[in-house]
């Protein structure tokens, strides 16, 4: 492995019959919504969800949440002015979402014992086995090596994940400078790389 | 020298079949960054996500939006 770079070993050939068998499922469609506010879901619920679930840990508590913050989104949509991009403005009460969620003692207490669940109902049921190892265990040791990090630099991380919000954005939902937020970033990646290096 | 050619072509076929092999076996990943974005290809949205959102905002009353002037005078 070349020094720096990340690797995550799976056993292909035993699982794949055909690799281009594996098909992403289609973008998902909310029908009970005003086109605008449907195409927003339609090209960020993934990234929502993500975040949820890498927050949270817990794939029931983040399918909950990302529930709760597009209808909150909803609830507030006639009356967002468009100074933020909508994308920005939709995490932003994702994070404050699962920022109350975490802070209350019983939510983090169920999330220690959540780790071998952790996107088990996250994956299609028409994912082929392979694609279902290779998620699930990249996805284990990605979470695993995020909950050994601070709050503020699995923020970070996540954010930076997309790749539609640049580092003025993610300045700007995080509360600090976007120098600051190049700073952290690199101090987050070192730990994390660190932290996922000893999850093999 | 006809000897010769056939060992080098093994010997390619040994070196591209052990590339491939590789290839096959492991994931590389160049940064944090790219390692998490396809991680975040790899999340599906749960089909029930959709479903019950689908089911909540039908209960809620329409939320089209409101042009400035609509906003600025509260109707």
């Amino acid at each position: 492995m070349t020094p720096g770079r990340l690797s995550c070993l799976i056993d292909v050939e035993t699982f794949v019959d055909d690799p281009t068998q594996i098909e992403p499922a289609g973008p998902p469609v909310l029908e009970s919504a005003p086109d605008d506010f449907a195409e927003l879901y339609r090209n960020s619920s993934r990234e929502i969800f993500y975040l949820t679930l890498r927050l949270l840990g817990d794939p029931a508590k983040a399918e909950d949440a990302a529930h709760d913050v597009f209808l909150k989104a909803y609830k507030k949509w006639a009356d967002f002015d468009h100074h933020a991009s909508p994308r920005t403005w939709l995490y932003r009460i994702a994070i404050n979402h699962c920022s109350n969620l975490r802070q209350s003692w019983h939510n983090r207490h169920i999330m220690a014992d959540s780790t071998d669940t952790v996107l088990d109902n996250a994956v299609a049921s028409t994912d082929s086995p392979f694609r279902i190892l290779e998620t699930k265990e990249l996805g284990e040791r990605i979470q695993a090596a995020l909950d050994q990090l601070t709050d503020e630099y699995r923020l970070l991380l996540l954010l930076v994940a997309d790749q539609e919000l640049s580092y003025d954005e993610i300045a700007e939902l995080t509360g600090q400078s976007p120098d600051a937020v190049r700073g952290k970033l690199h101090r987050a990646r070192k730990a994390f790389t660190a932290f996922f290096k000893k999850t093999s | 020298m006809k000897y010769e050619k056939k060992f080098i072509r093994k010997e390619q076929q040994q070196v591209s079949e052990s590339h491939q092999q590789q290839q096959s076996a492991g994931k590389e990943f160049g940064s944090v960054e790219e390692m998490l974005r396809y991680d975040v290809q790899q999340t599906q949205v749960p089909p029930d996500l959709t479903h019950r959102l689908n089911q909540s905002l039908s209960k809620e009353p329409s939320a089209v939006r409101r042009s400035w002037w609509q906003r600025l005078w509260g109707k």
